[in-house]
């Protein structure tokens, strides 16, 4: 297995710039998620690395070779697409060993080496079939299959659950994290989904308007995001930003006034900011509890979903807030609710989005 | 509480009536189409079939029974007649559909301006084929044509050669022409075919080493299959049934050079009069070309089993 670099990479579409200037170091034996909304560029950054697309400038790097000029074949990387990408008019059998007749393997080795991914991805007695007769996951285990006979340095996929239903993605989910356990593969996944990078990546790489907005470990970003889209992108449900405005700052923390009129000492560094300045603090609805001093919102929507109640409302001056809270909490639509958060787990973030370091967060790795 | 029982619209209609009604309704709505096959199709091949036992020409009409049918199964000059018109089919049929491949392949290809390439295949089709065939005659011309002119200047001959005035020169002429008529909708149909393969295969095929002429032959011929093979019957319906080429090149000479079974119908049942012994050989041609149809849907299920999804 491999390392993969990618050093200033750019990408154009006429006068469109889609990727800026993008420079990332995954390791051997890595699960490395790209994660971002619709549009930000993350397909077309797998498909840079894949050979599909060219970049503009910069370097791809495989294994200490650089790669940019190679042909996708040369490369030494293998991708499972979005749509499978399965051969509708060949078996099973056949879709795997496509990879190995277009190298001209012989028989012998082509054989064990489809039969070795069909047993890994429980394909044996599937072989046979054809696409068309197989369920959405099964499809999606030949297509992984096709890329595993390859044996390639690096795995790359694209958004390879996003066809599959809920239940069934949350199955795959499992499956592939096992499979990178047990081949010790260095792999790239894209996907839109923060849930699949959270529960799969060894590292996340957020990416916003072609530009990577952090890349770190699931929990990193989580407790330390960067700025405020990947506070707001990272979590579910969605983190809270309520305007405050700051009343001063000293070696506890800053002490700010929400737009409720609640003040609250943050334990982060101030930084630059000032008293006067305006700012957001970020609360994660998991992170509030209902309290009979606090903040105030007036509850608009309940969602019971059991264990949890995910509460929609808004506070006086008409910001949305959301909190998860215990399921079976005494709480009504159309009620005022009082909720507290402790102030270690309040994030804040400036005008300009930049989070200002939270001095008390888990310093965690993995 | 009890149950009340309360009378729907249906319940208080007459059943009865109403059913008679939508029956009355059915076939007035069927009428027309039934009336319409039956005056263009129905009764046309019934009087064809009736005529074939018939000694039938301008002065009246006698029933002879299977003896028209009897003198074609013996005609030599009729036998030699089938084979040409086969022939011609497979040969006209097999270019149309190599060509329409390849241009298919080619238009289909990522190129500047391949929308206008798209429209320059066209005009063999659009134009009438009477209009296309006047062309035709002029570049198969000896001494005005362009063919013939190029040749002589080539050298190739030494002087004006009329392609359509000799046996063998005109039954290849007629079938150039035939095929620049088919091509152009084998073509289109073949790129729209080949424009519903999924890029992602290609794309695949490419990450995992395979050449353009590997993923043509692996991927794109496979996946248009039942295409080709839908493509390759009505082309070879229309081949087979292609007369006003033939009529308006050579009116199926020279000596019968150019003479297909549809041709050969025409001369005999409108040129000379023969109307039975023409209605006969129109049964023969639908009969040959039911067990050609029935041949092919046999080997378009086996190439759907083959290629097919499932």
């Amino acid at each position: 297995m491999a390392t993969l670099n990618l050093n200033a990479i750019t990408k154009s579409f006429g006068a469109a710039q889609v990727l800026h200037d993008i420079s990332l170091a995954i390791e051997d034996k890595e699960f490395v998620v790209f994660v971002g909304p619709s549009g930000c560029g993350k397909s077309t950054l797998l498909r840079i690395i894949a050979g599909l697309e060219e970049a503009t400038s910069g370097a791809i790097v495989i294994d200490g070779q650089d790669v940019s000029d190679e042909h996708p074949v040369d490369r030494g990387i293998s991708m499972v697409f979005q749509s499978y990408a399965l051969y509708p008019h060949l078996s099973v059998y056949e879709n795997i060993a496509f990879p190995l007749r277009v190298q001209k393997l012989g028989k012998a080795d082509l054989d064990r080496r489809v039969q070795r991914a069909a047993e890994i991805l429980q394909l044996t007695d599937k072989l046979h079939l054809k696409p068309g007769q197989l369920s959405g996951g099964q499809r999606q285990r030949v297509a992984i299959g096709r890329s595993i006979v390859r044996e390639p340095k690096v795995f790359l996929f694209d958004e390879p659950l996003s066809n599959l239903d809920a239940a069934l993605r949350g199955d795959m989910r499992v499956e592939l994290s096992q499979l990178h356990g047990s081949l010790d593969a260095t792999m790239v996944y894209v996907t839109h989904d923060q849930v699949e990078a959270m529960t799969m990546a060894d590292r996340i790489v957020v990416l916003n308007g072609g530009r990577v907005e952090q890349f770190g470990t699931p929990m990193e970003l989580y407790h330390h995001p960067a700025n405020k889209f990947v506070a707001a992108f990272i979590g579910q449900p969605n983190m809270n930003f309520v305007p405050a405005t700051v009343l001063g700052a000293d070696q506890a923390g800053l002490t700010v006034e929400l737009s409720g009129g609640h003040r609250m000492t943050l334990p982060v560094e101030p930084g630059s900011a000032r008293a006067g300045d305006k700012v957001e603090v970020g609360i994660r609805p998991e992170h509030v509890t209902v309290a009979p001093e606090g903040m105030e919102i007036s509850v608009r929507v309940l969602e019971r979903l059991g264990g949890v109640s995910i509460t929609y409302g808004e506070t006086a001056d008409g910001t949305r807030f959301c909190a998860s809270l215990p399921g079976d909490a005494p709480i009504r639509e159309g009620e005022p609710l009082t909720l507290s958060v402790a102030p270690r787990d309040c994030h804040v973030f400036q005008a300009n989005g930049d989070v200002l370091r939270r001095q008390s967060a888990p310093e965690m790795t993995a | 509480m009890a149950d009340t029982v309360v009378a729907t619209p249906q319940d208080t209609a007459k059943p009865r009536r109403k059913a008679v009604s939508e029956k009355v309704f059915g076939w007035l709505l069927v009428g027309p189409a039934m009336l319409f096959i039956a005056v263009i199709v129905a009764w046309p091949l019934a009087e064809t079939i009736r005529l074939s036992f018939m000694e039938a020409g301008l002065g009246g009409e006698e029933y002879v029974g299977l003896a028209n049918y009897q003198d074609l199964v013996e005609s030599r000059k009729f036998h030699q007649t089938i084979v040409r018109t086969f022939y011609w089919m497979f040969l006209s049929v097999a270019l149309k559909l190599i060509l329409g491949l390849i241009g298919a392949a080619l238009l289909n290809a990522a190129v500047p301006g391949r929308a206008l390439f798209r429209v320059l295949v066209m005009p063999p089709w659009i134009i009438p084929m009477a209009i296309g065939m006047i062309g035709w005659l002029w570049l198969y011309n000896g001494y005005f044509g362009v063919l013939s002119g190029t040749m002589m200047k080539l050298g190739i001959t030494d002087g004006p050669f009329e392609f359509l005035a000799y046996k063998q020169s005109a039954f290849y002429s007629a079938v150039v022409a035939d095929v620049w008529v088919g091509t152009p909708m084998v073509t289109l149909f073949f790129l729209a075919a080949m424009q519903g393969v999924s890029r992602d295969l290609y794309e695949a095929a490419w990450v995992d080493g395979a050449s353009r002429w590997y993923r043509f032959r692996r991927i794109t011929i496979p996946q248009i299959m039942p295409v080709i093979v839908s493509m390759s019957l009505l082309s070879a319906i229309f081949t087979f049934n292609s007369f006003e080429i033939i009529w308006i090149l050579t009116e199926g000479g020279p000596r019968g050079a150019t003479t297909t079974l549809i041709v050969d119908t025409y001369k005999t049942a409108i040129s000379n009069f023969k109307f039975g012994e023409g209605s006969a050989r129109a049964v023969i041609i639908v009969i040959l070309l039911g067990i050609f149809s029935i041949l092919y849907l046999q080997v378009l299920k086996l190439v759907n089993r083959k290629y097919g999804t499932k």
